[in-house]
Order: C-alpha cells, then structure tokens, then sequence
C-alpha cells in the first residue's frame, strides 16, 4: 500500500518541525472536435511525492515525480534542508503553529477510467446533435475535460488521509452572426463531480440545455447594446457566484490580507445589505455533498465551513495554518496544492452567497428599466475589491418583463459597495465548478449564488 | 544529458515491440529551485525534480496522444497503450502531422547551473532597495527561481532534437500603502541568463514599483470620453496577443471566423506596426530549438508595416486550411520601434490614459474589447495629471491598431519579449 510506505517514512520526519510528506497524482483527458474535427485527443498522468517542512515560519519544500520509497526519502531531505537554508536568510522567526487535531481521515472518492473511445464517441453524440439541429451556426466546438487529484498525507502533528476528487465536464460552444456581421457567442459546460460515467453515460439528457443555450444565442444573435451606466439589474446565480469568488473571495484570502486587501479593515464591519451571507463549505450544502468536496487539506487540516460574510457583516477569511495563528482565528482546510510539485497555498473551496427568499420572477417584475445579466466568460477583481465581469448573456427588462438579447458587455464595480445595493435575493442557488482558479497555481473550485437585485456599473458597447 | 540518451533509447526499445509505423516523441528532465517571499521576507524554498514523457502515436490518417511523469519501463509502456487507443477511437484526419526529416541537432543554451549564493545577493539587494527607495511599496509576492531542463525529441522522419538549458526567472506582485489607504496589485517580471544586473533595473520592474508608487490617491473620473491611450510595454504586448490571437490564430482560420482570414497581403493595421515572433535575438534570452510540430524553430513576421504577411498557424491548421505552417512556438513577441520618444508620446495627447494595466476578458470574435484601466493615469494636455480609479475602456482590437498615433524609441525588454510603448487614438473611456 502507497499510504504504508509513506507512513514509513515518518522515521525521517526532524524534530522541532512540522512535517508533511504527499503522494499525488493528477490524471487529465482531453478531447477537443472544432467543427467536427478532433483537434485535440489526448490522455496524462503525473504523479510524485513531495515534503513540506515548516521551520519556525520558513518553510523547504521538495518534490520528485516518483512514487518510490527513494523518491519520499529525497524529498524529506531535501525539504529539511531547504527550511534550514532558508532560515540563514529570513528576518522572521515565530512559532511553529498549535496542531488542530491529528488522527487519520476515512478515504474518500473513487476514480474510474474510461477508454478515449467512449469519450470521443460522447463528444461526437454531442456534437451531431448540435449540427444536425442547428445547421445554420458559424461555429461549435465540442470539448470534453477531465481532471481529477488523488492524494494521500501523511503528517507530523495533523491529520493522515486518502482522498481521491474527479471532475469532467463536456464544454459547448456555438455561434453565429448578427445581420449586421457581428460574431456572437455563447457556451455552457455540463457535468460535475465524478468520472465520466457519472456524469455522461446518457448525454440525451443535457439537451433540454442545450437546445436554451441555442435559444439564448439566437435572442443574442437579434441583441442589442447595453446602455452604459449604472442600473438596476438581476444578477443570476452564475455572475453572483463569480462575484462571490472574484471580488469577494480573493480579498478574504488571509494571504491576501496580510497584502493589504480591502477585507483587512472591514472586520466585524457591515460590508453588504444584511440580506447577503456568503460561506466557503468545505464538502457538504444543505445536507448533500457540495459540488467539489474537500475533507483534508494539505496540511493535514480536517477541513470545515468557513462564514465568511454573516447578515452583511464581514465575520472571517480563510486561512493556512500559520495565517490562522497569525490572525488569532481557525484554520478551516483551505491550504491545497494542485499537483504533486505544488507546495499549498490558501486557496478557496466551494465559496457562494447563500440564497434568500424572492423568486426570480418577483425580481424581475420588480424592475421598470434594467437588465437581467446571465452569465459570463470572464472576470477579475483587485485588492481593493473593484471587479470587471464581462457579461456573455443577458436581457433587458422592460416594465417587469424580460425585452431583447444582450450583446456582450461588462460590469463593474467595487464588491463592498454593490453589495450593499442588494435588495432581493432569490431562494435558488446555482453552482458553477468547471472552472480553475488561478494564483500562481491553478486550482479547482466550484462557486455558486442565488440571482440578486442590485445596483451595478455596466459598460455599454 | 546522458540519461536522457539512455532513457530514449529505452523507450525506443520498447516502441519497437508495438510496431508502430508513425509516431513522435519528447523526454524531459528539470530541476527548480524556487525562492519564495511574502510580504517582504523569505517564506519557501521549493525544489521540483520532474521527468516528462509524450508521445504522438499515427495510425494511418488518425492521431492519439499522451504524456505523463512516470518514465518507468511499466510508465513508458502504459503511455504507449494510452496514446495508441486515443489514435484508435480517432477518426481519420490526414491533416494530422509532423515535419518532415529536420536532421539531428544538439546545443546548449543560458544558465544551465545556477549560482545561488549571488542569487539570494540579488534578491536581499532587490528588497533593500524597495525598502529604502520606496518605503511605500509592499511586496505581496516575490518568486525567484532558477530552472534548467534538458530535453530530447526523435520521431520517424529521422529528426532528433536535444537541448539543455537553464535560466533565472524573477517576478514579483506589488502594493502600495499610506495610514489606510491602498492600492490595487500590479506584477511584473523578467527572465535571465546572467546575476550581471540587479533585479530592480530590469525590464520595466523600476516602473511598475513607481507607478504603483504614485498610485496611492486616485481619483475617479466623471462621466466618458472619446480620448487616447499610451499603452505600457508589458500591457501593450496583452494586446498584440490577444490581436494575433482574435484575427490570426489557428482557431479563428481553422473556424473561418477570423476577421483577417483573407487578408494576408492586405494592410490591416498602421504603417506604423510590424510584429515578429522572434526565435534568435540577442534580447531573447532562451530561443526554441524545434517547435511543437517538429520543425527546426525559425523567426517569423506576422505583421510587417501593417500589412498581414501570414496567420500563425501550427502544422494542423495549415494542412487543413492549405495555408503555411509558421515554424515559431509563439511567445516572443517583439515590436519594431517607433521614432518618437515617451515623453513627446505623451505630450502629444489632449486627453486619454497612460494605461498601465487592462483588466478585462478576451474580446470576442469581432475585436471588442471592454475592461478597467487598473495602474493607470490621466494624461491632459499633454501632461499625467493623476492616477485614476473605476475607470473603464472600451475599443476595438482592429480599429485600435489602425489608429496607432505613434509608437516608442524606448523599448523594454523582459527577456521574452521586446515592446515599446504606442500610443492610439479612438477608445472610449468612462469614469463613474
């Protein structure tokens, strides 16, 4: 057992120092069919071993893309005396971190494979399905993504465990053209947590949303401009769910903090309408397993719900186990590398703004003259909060009804002053977890909101 | 370097046994060591020993690929079986290739060990200096590190490549303070050959530290304007890629929804803008030896005094499209320069921004673009009158680059890349 010779190893973990030994693997599927030709189809693996020893705040870090027990005795020697070297150099020294519990984690997650043949065989379904019933596009591509982290930790003073997190998604991407020659867009990933039988042994089943993706690009297709300047508008759970993630989520990261983001002086102070409560869950919401789970972290950290916002009032960041001690608060199993040569860093999980008690259709009755703003490709926010989402999909609202297509536009804002505009949240909540999240590392993570009546800038052509 | 030869020959050995006609590969080994500081202080030492294997299997018309970590005989094996069964389950495609013979080529290039010691002399330096001359400035993130990597290709036309190499890489994401007030972040880095230079005086690291410096108290600007920009180096290339990437990629011409898809010969932008992916050049610190098709890398002009001389196309796009394959991997941009100085640029604008970074997504097909001007200032008159907050631009790709009013004599160079700042005319920009 992989875990066993590991836990041998432990012989070698130094004195005075927190130690964590990792086995991981990442394993990747890829298909990509652009107008009906692959133009991508491949398969990868990586796996090794890596240590991470923290020294009084200095921390050596090793890996080796092995799995031997040679490889985790290298690494263990290397990590030592990276942290030793290090410390002749660093101005700081402080405490090691108090442990948070040790003992070992119930394994968790089971990864399945599938041939390249079913996969493409899935996409080519797919993609028929699209070109048949809509000829008339510019363009659709058809991508299937799998990614998946197998990891096994064993610590000095925390938690040992085996945790295995599948995910895969089928991308689709479609297109078309105004009368006027102007290129439109729009494109959605189904699938979720899971190896591809979970999520694509029958892909009939995605294409309901497929044909109202369609749908959605021919109202785009006969959009119009947003009028620039700041409106009233739904904000549907997708966009809310990457504002949870881009403009809040970053600042309340106690790395970031330290940085000098806007959250480091809005502690216990009201940052949103009451009406906004926003939480990273670790691996459970409302009772079911949130859309990535995360047990442990690679820490060794038995990982736990952070509130990050309570009735508007800024409550918590998320932390590592030294920012943790550094701020007086608790560490909840945020620190999580991505691949076996990535040491971890303070990343968020399944973060979201949780839903309220309007319908979506009393919020948009609700509205004169605004827009109803669905979905988005990108987005990127700063320290200080101020965010920049471009908007892929949306609506006008004309007298409490939805009017024409949007053509792509953005919003922006700064996050702690939009959301103190927020004056209705539906009682539905959307996630979203195809994505990564970059910081110097990627990282996967899902995040999800309701749909909320707010103020927002938006840009206009 | 040896190893490498012997692991190759291996996985010679065991491809023989599955007798295959056509296929590719590449091996690789590498060593990082990685200096990370935060908030001003040394926090890790990462080390990275990585082996890579890839392999493109053919099956007549129909390609499979795979790569992984594990270069065991057993790792070796499965890449094979994983490779061969994508190329199964694949349909046909004779657009699928790689070069013909390139021959067999050997080199070595840059720091391929490194001198630590004067490393950690060139970041302690780098970090009193900030302090001293820019007490201000925080350091959110530093990250030093020095890679070097030996890597070898064979295939079935004949062609073998092996390089080692070694570089330093350095990179750093900056804020500002003053009592409460803060800035956004900016970054910026450089790679290197050589410890010859402190980190400070590199590529445009001087100037990012005193823009963010001077970014402290913006203001907000009042309702939107129809003015100019003088775009950063470092910001100027995000735009010439997203450029190549919007009217000239693979993507775009294999899709036919490039804008430029028959526009080669034709004059797409100003005179005044010729952009080459640049493979030998003595301010390109590490070149390609081979590209990801296989052939011998090469440098390559894409667009020549305005007028697009070819698509950046991979050999796919171009056996598909019956276009030429363009032998650059992409990535070092360099822009010819301008005969105007910085300041006169600047002097030149009524009004507009000096747009120090563009927060905002890729435009769509059709070249719009729409995001915030972050580290940006406003420039009135002629003059930089103050940082700016909220501020947003709006524009085309296409029409941005045929209303370039003028383009830098001074150029900054990252080790990557070469870019010089422009200045264009025509974008909207609107404040609160």
């Amino acid at each position: 057992m992989f875990q066993d010779m590991l836990e041998k190893k432990r012989e070698l973990f130094a004195d005075g120092v927190q130690t964590v030994l990792r086995g991981h693997g990442n394993r990747n599927r890829r298909v990509v069919i652009l107008k009906g030709n692959i133009v991508q189809n491949t398969r990868s693996e990586s796996r090794g071993i890596s240590a991470r020893v923290n020294n009084k705040g200095t921390f050596g870090f090793a890996s080796v893309a092995e799995t031997t027990p040679e490889a985790a005795e290298k690494v263990l020697r290397a990590a030592t005396r990276n942290a030793s070297l290090l410390a002749e150099h660093a101005r700081r020294s402080i405490e090691l971190p108090p442990s948070l519990g040790v003992g070992s984690m119930p394994p968790h997650g089971v990864i399945n494979d599938t041939a390249q043949k079913e996969i493409i065989e899935a996409c080519q379904t797919v993609d028929n399905y699209v070109s048949t019933k809509y000829p008339d596009l510019t363009t659709r591509t058809i991508v299937y993504t799998e990614d998946s982290q197998d990891r096994t930790l064993v610590t000095s003073d925390a938690f040992n465990g085996h945790m295995i997190t599948p995910r895969c998604y089928i991308y689709v991407f479609i297109g078309s053209v105004t009368d006027s020659g102007v290129p439109v867009e729009l494109f959605k990933a189904f699938g979720g947590y899971g190896s591809f039988a979970d999520n694509f042994s029958d892909v009939t089943k995605y294409y309901p949303e497929i044909d109202e993706l369609h749908k959605r690009l021919m109202d785009k297709k006969e959009g119009v401009y947003a009028q620039s300047g700041t409106k009233t508008v739904v904000l549907g759970g997708f966009m809310a769910g990457m504002l949870a993630h881009e403009a809040v989520g970053h600042t309340v990261e106690a790395d970031l903090v330290r940085g000098g983001s806007v959250a480091g002086k809005n502690l216990n102070k009201q940052v949103a309408s009451e009406l906004v409560n926003m939480v990273d869950f670790a691996h459970t919401y409302d009772g079911k397993p949130a859309p990535l789970p995360v047990y442990l972290d690679d820490e060794g950290t038995r990982a736990c719900d952070e509130v990050l916002i309570k009735d508007g009032i800024l409550v918590g960041y998320m932390h590592d186990r030294e920012s943790a001690q550094h701020f007086g608060m608790k560490a909840s199993g945020n620190a999580r590398g991505w691949g076996f040569a990535d040491e971890p860093l303070i990343r968020m999980r399944n973060t979201c703004i949780l839903p309220g008690k309007n319908t979506l259709d009393e919020m948009i009755s609700s509205i004169d003259d605004g827009y109803y703003l669905i979905s988005s490709g990108n987005g990127q926010a700063d320290l200080t909060g101020e965010f920049m989402f471009g908007v892929t999909c949306g609506y006008e609202i004309k007298n409490g009804k939805l009017g024409k297509g949007l053509l792509d536009t953005t919003v922006s804002g700064v996050a702690f002053d939009m959301l103190k505009t927020v004056d209705m949240v539906s009682d539905t909540l959307e996630w979203s977890s195809s994505g990564f999240c970059g910081k110097k590392q990627m990282m996967a993570v899902s995040m999800g909101g309701p749909s909320m009546r707010c103020k927002i800038t938006i840009g206009g052509r | 370097m040896s190893d490498l030869i012997k692991m190759a020959d291996r996985f010679d050995n065991i491809i023989k046994k599955h007798e295959l006609a056509k296929y590719t590969y590449s091996l690789s080994e590498s060593e990082k060591q990685e200096f990370n500081i935060e908030h001003g202080d040394f926090k890790l030492l990462r080390t990275v020993y990585s082996n890579n294997a890839s392999i493109k299997v053919f099956l007549g018309a129909r390609m499979g690929s795979a790569n992984g970590t594990d270069v065991t005989d057993e790792g070796l094996e499965a890449l094979i079986a994983d490779a061969t069964a994508a190329a199964e389950s694949s349909p046909e495609d004779p657009a699928h290739d790689f070069a013909p013979d390139q021959g067999k080529h050997e080199r070595t290039q840059g720091a391929v060990e490194p001198d630590l010691d004067r490393f950690i002399e060139r970041i302690e330096e780098f970090l009193d200096t900030v302090a001293k001359e820019y007490p201000r400035v925080r350091i959110l993130n530093l990250g030093a590190s020095h890679d070097k990597w030996t890597w070898l290709s064979r295939n079935t036309n004949g062609t073998e490549f092996l390089e080692t190499a070694g570089s330093y890489s350095f990179s750093i994401e900056i804020s500002a303070a003053e009592g409460d007030a803060t800035t956004g972040f900016d970054y910026t880095g450089i790679i290197a050959k050589d410890l010859d230079t402190p980190f400070i005086e590199r590529g445009d690291i001087r100037r990012s530290i005193e823009s963010i410096d001077a970014s402290i108290y913006p203001e907000t600007l009042e309702g939107e304007f129809m003015g100019s920009l003088v775009i950063t180096p470092a910001c100027t290339e995000d735009f010439v890629q997203m450029l190549i990437g919007n009217y000239a990629s693979s993507g775009v011409v294999i899709d036919g929804t490039s804008l430029w898809l028959d526009k080669v010969g034709e004059q797409v932008s100003s005179d005044k803008l010729t952009v080459s992916l640049k493979n030998e050049d003595d301010r390109i610190v590490l070149s390609d030896l081979a590209t990801g098709d296989g052939f011998l890398a090469e440098n390559a002009t894409i667009i020549e005094k305005g007028v697009l001389k070819q698509h950046f196309l991979g050999l796919y796009a171009a056996n598909k499209t019956g276009r030429p394959v363009v032998k650059n991997n992409g990535g070092n941009y360099v822009l010819e320069p301008g005969d105007t100085p910085l300041d006169d640029l600047i002097a030149g604008i009524e009004k507009g921004l000096l747009l120090g970074r563009f927060s905002g997504g890729s435009p769509g097909t059709n070249g719009d673009f729409s995001g915030v001007a972050k580290n940006s200032f406003l420039i009135e008159n002629g003059k930089i009158k103050c940082a700016v907050a909220e501020t947003m631009v709006n524009g085309n790709l296409g029409d941005m680059f045929k209303n370039i009013r003028g383009i830098s004599k001074e150029l900054v160079c990252n080790g990557s890349s070469v870019m010089p700042y422009i200045a264009v005319d025509g974008i909207n920009i609107s404040g609160k």
